[in-house]
């Protein structure tokens, strides 16, 4: 099963602290020392901020992603739990964008990728759970609060389980409500 | 490359953080920012404490680091020009003792910093204002 | 009270407090607490992220704090919620502070505060009834001109219901800077002496005398939100600032009222600016001294709840700069008399043998335990600090008991008017600090929020107004103007903008009034009134915005392609 981070409305704090950290993993530590003009700052999560909800959204990474299925190139692969795009396959046509019902792709530009028009080429930009990158996922890793979870197949066993065993004491209680 | 750990308090808000550094004292720079376990932060962090610190190697993103004295010698509307830290000490105290004699104490205004600086930088501005200039004229941003 | 002793309130009252975006490491421990099942009321205009996870949410009106805080008063007392033994045995006063109280029914504070009156009941009985109870306050608070009266209302609500001197209870400034707390520890304050030592107690007076072999005066200084005035209109020659050395601090940027600050900063005779980045004051500074920053040099500072921290050398400081410390010694030697410090640590141990208060936290004890919350009065390694202050209901007055003290509620000085009918607050930005010399230079922080910045408006207002998100807009008081871009947001409520205060083309202060607090002389940041205008060509707008960031930036020295320089 693929793994994915869930973010609680109930810890964030809508600080954006993830965001960079998003960033800070994927671009090395030379980001602290390049021209500030240099690097792509394209965060792969995005907190929402309602008028009552604060939470960062990021990709679910699905067990059958439609976004795989819709890409043309098949720049979109599944490896090792998690969901995956190869930017420089990628070709920008935002079937994937369209296809993702949670809004976890944007279109983002990378610095380098000149096109033939002097443009820069813009590809689909989502999380891939900090793939290859030692220590898991960073935004997990930085939040000053805890309100980003890894959550593995592990836990959302243990977590059913949890659930089911409520269920069964609830239901006993419905069944002797003297007890 | 010597690699060395340095704990630190965070510059950024009244919450204390503690922050672990690493240095590369040979090529003089941070080589990484981690949460300390402090009494007030326990091994968290926020985005101004883990990124906070590259102002240090001067990115010219908004403003230049100071890096020289400088003395407007021609009056307010002149340009800046680098001067030696000598000549900016003896020009300072020169046209503080003036202004001091022809107008008295009260005539000069000191500030302390809540930022950067240090509680011995505000306690040395203080005891400069009341002790050296003559004057209680010291205030900081606390109000501000 | 000590930040990690927030989360094990049984009830917080946080009021005009936004821990998340000015110390998310505070509004941490605020979450962990609501998690344990601590009560949240929250009094805050905005829907804030602490009002998000509140059981009671006092969306009050701006401007309003002390109608609520004496309202919350008047029901813990009519409906008997008071701890009466308490009141007896730690407290003076309450006889006229109830006095004070009477009128303020929920009823009657329902139209100033824009509160139902059973909602205000509601937060009072359960502030009253959760123990332990702890306030903390801040800026919503401190940056209105009637401020103190309502820290001490606050105080009084803890007072009458006995919550003080024990753990998680009590009431907290959150101090905004990091060292804010260590400016005032350290007598850079002009009505005090390191260590909260009157300069009109003559008994202190000549303690100092002695210790630095010079006669002092006895005069409280000048505050620095006078020093506009002093400069511009004192009529007194003496009086009149003719000097102004500014070390680590930006008025040109940070002050109310931009306008009448580059005024007085171009009219003064001589401005010494001591920092480490320029910055706007440094263009009116007759002098720039280069200092070294944070990360080149070592000290200590003291966090809000009262804790000495060793701050370190990280690396070596690059070009010709010098400690804080050491240029100041230096021009004070040059002027006659003379400082000769080795290291900080010297200056620490002058100072603390001066201060009881802080006499015990040496660098080897702060070195060993890591923070020493003071007051700290020996130097055995047995006394550790004070968690938290008055334990046991033993206040610091002469005959140990608190004072209540009651006043009405005023409304600020600048109303909403047909010219300006919207009301302008100021706020922080999560990811920058203070005037932005430090964070703006961040690569990433400023990835996250740059120029012109934003100001929060009510979705209704931006829709009666045509305005979308991101579209720049310019805002205006009867003092000045500035562009920044529209956020429209619910989270405010109709009538209300807010903006955070660190752009300079977004600049809020222009707006600013400069009226201030009569005890604490700090400035009505939170209440003026303003005006939004649409700008139909955006295209321009944007264009125009780029060049001023352009020009600015040139100012401050930074290479931008076009020349201009200082």
């Amino acid at each position: 099963m693929n793994y994915f981070v869930k973010g609680n409305p109930d810890l964030c704090i809508g600080c954006r602290t993830c965001m960079i950290g998003c960033v800070v993993a994927h671009e090395g530590k030379r980001i602290f020392e390049v021209d500030p003009d240099s690097y792509d700052f394209n965060p792969r999560l995005h907190v929402v901020r309602t008028v009552r909800l604060s939470v960062p959204v990021q990709c679910k990474h699905c067990e059958n992603p439609a976004c795989m299925a819709v890409c043309p190139v098949g720049a979109i692969s599944q490896k090792d739990h998690c969901v995956i795009i190869d930017q420089d396959k990628c070709m920008g046509c935002k079937s994937c964008m369209d296809a993702c019902p949670f809004g976890a792709i944007n279109m983002t530009e990378r610095k380098g990728h000149v096109q033939a028009d002097g443009t820069l080429k813009k590809t689909a930009n989502k999380c891939d759970l900090c793939y290859g990158l030692p220590g898991g996922p960073a935004c997990v890793r930085v939040c000053p609060t805890e309100a980003l979870a890894l959550i593995t197949e592990e836990d959302l066993e243990t977590a059913m389980e949890r659930k089911r065993a409520e269920t069964a004491r609830n239901t006993f209680r419905e069944n002797h409500p003297q007890e | 490359m010597a690699l060395k750990q340095v704990q630190t308090t965070c510059p950024y808000c009244g919450a204390g953080c503690q922050i672990m550094f690493t240095v590369d004292s040979d090529a003089n720079k941070i080589v990484e920012a981690v949460p300390a376990k402090g009494r007030t932060n326990d091994g968290t962090l926020c985005l101004k404490g883990h990124y906070g610190w590259d102002y240090l190697n001067d990115p010219q993103i908004l403003t230049r680091r100071l890096r020289k004295p400088m003395i407007r010698k021609g009056g307010k509307k002149a340009p800046l020009e680098e001067v030696s830290w000598q000549e900016a000490i003896s020009y300072v105290a020169k046209r503080l003792k003036e202004i001091k004699e022809k107008y008295g104490p009260d005539s000069i205004m000191g500030t302390g910093s809540a930022r950067g600086a240090g509680n011995e930088a505000n306690y040395l501005m203080q005891k400069f204002m009341r002790a050296c200039i003559g004057t209680n004229n010291v205030d900081h941003c606390a109000r501000i | 009270m000590g930040i990690p002793e927030i989360e094990d309130a049984g009830c917080l009252l946080c009021f005009g407090y936004n821990g998340a975006d000015s110390h998310p490491i505070v509004a941490r421990r605020i979450v962990r607490g609501r998690q344990k099942g601590m009560k949240i009321i929250c009094a805050d205009p905005r829907v804030t992220e602490t009002a998000r996870i509140s059981d009671i949410h006092l969306q009050l009106k701006g401007g309003s704090n002390l109608a609520l805080v004496n309202a919350m008063a008047n029901v813990i007392w009519t409906e008997g919620l008071a701890d009466t033994k308490f009141i007896e045995e730690h407290t003076k006063g309450f006889e006229d502070f109830v006095k004070v109280i009477e009128k303020y029914t929920p009823e009657y504070a329902e139209p100033i505060t824009h509160i139902p009156a059973e909602t205000i009941r509601k937060a009072a009985r359960m502030y009253a009834t959760t123990k332990p109870a702890m306030i903390l306050y801040g800026m919503g608070v401190c940056q209105f001109t009637q401020a103190v009266d309502v820290v001490k209302g606050l105080a009084n609500l803890a007072l009458m219901t006995g919550n003080f001197g024990g753990p998680a209870m009590g009431i907290g400034p959150v101090r905004g800077q990091n060292n804010v707390q260590g400016a005032c520890d350290m007598g850079a304050l002009p009505n005090s002496y390191p260590g909260y030592q009157n300069v009109t107690d003559p008994e202190a007076r000549a303690k100092f005398e002695k210790a630095w072999g010079v006669s002092l005066p006895g005069e409280i200084g000048c505050p620095i939100t006078h020093v506009p005035h002093r400069i511009l209109h004192e009529k007194d020659e003496k009086k009149r600032i003719h000097a102004y050395y500014i070390f680590g601090e930006d008025p040109a940027q940070s002050d109310p009222d931009l306008a009448e600050v580059r005024e007085a900063l171009d009219k003064c005779d001589f401005v010494v600016m001591q920092d480490i980045y320029m910055n706007k004051t440094g263009l009116y500074a007759d002098v720039i001294l280069p200092a070294a920053a944070w990360g080149e040099n070592e000290g200590i500072y003291t966090c809000a709840d009262r804790g000495f921290q060793r701050v370190r050398k990280l690396i070596e400081p690059e070009g010709d700069v010098k400690p804080d410390w050491q240029i100041i010694a230096e021009i004070s030697t040059a002027m006659g008399y003379p400082m000769n410090y080795k290291n900080t640590e010297e200056i620490w141990n002058e100072m603390i043998d001066l201060c009881p208060s802080f006499k015990g936290a040496t660098y080897e004890k702060i070195e060993k335990y890591g923070c020493v919350q003071w007051p700290c009065r020996d130097k055995s390694m047995e006394d550790k600090g004070t968690p938290y202050l008055h334990k046991d209901g033993i206040f610091g007055t002469k005959d140990h008991k608190a004072l209540f003290y009651g006043t009405d509620w005023h409304p600020p000085v600048e109303l909403e008017n047909d010219q300006y009918p919207m009301t302008l607050s100021t706020v922080r930005e999560v990811g920058h600090y203070s005037v932005r010399t430090m964070t703006g230079n961040c690569r990433t922080l400023r990835n996250l929020e740059d120029e012109p910045g934003w100001v929060q408006m009510n979705t209704g207002d931006c829709e009666r107004m045509g305005l979308k998100k991101g579209e720049l807009v310019k805002i205006l008081s009867k003092r000045g103007y500035c562009i920044t871009r529209c956020l429209p947001t619910d989270r405010v409520e109709p009538g209300a903008t807010y903006m955070t205060y660190q752009w300079w083309i977004g600049a809020c202060n222009e707006l600013t009034t400069a009226k201030l607090d009569p005890i604490s002389n700090t400035p009505e940041y939170k209440y003026c009134a303003c005006r939004v205008e649409k700008i139909e060509d955006q295209e321009w707008a944007e264009r125009h915005v780029m060049e001023l960031y352009d020009d600015i930036r040139a100012q401050m020295g930074i290479d931008t392609g076009k020349g201009a320089e200082a």
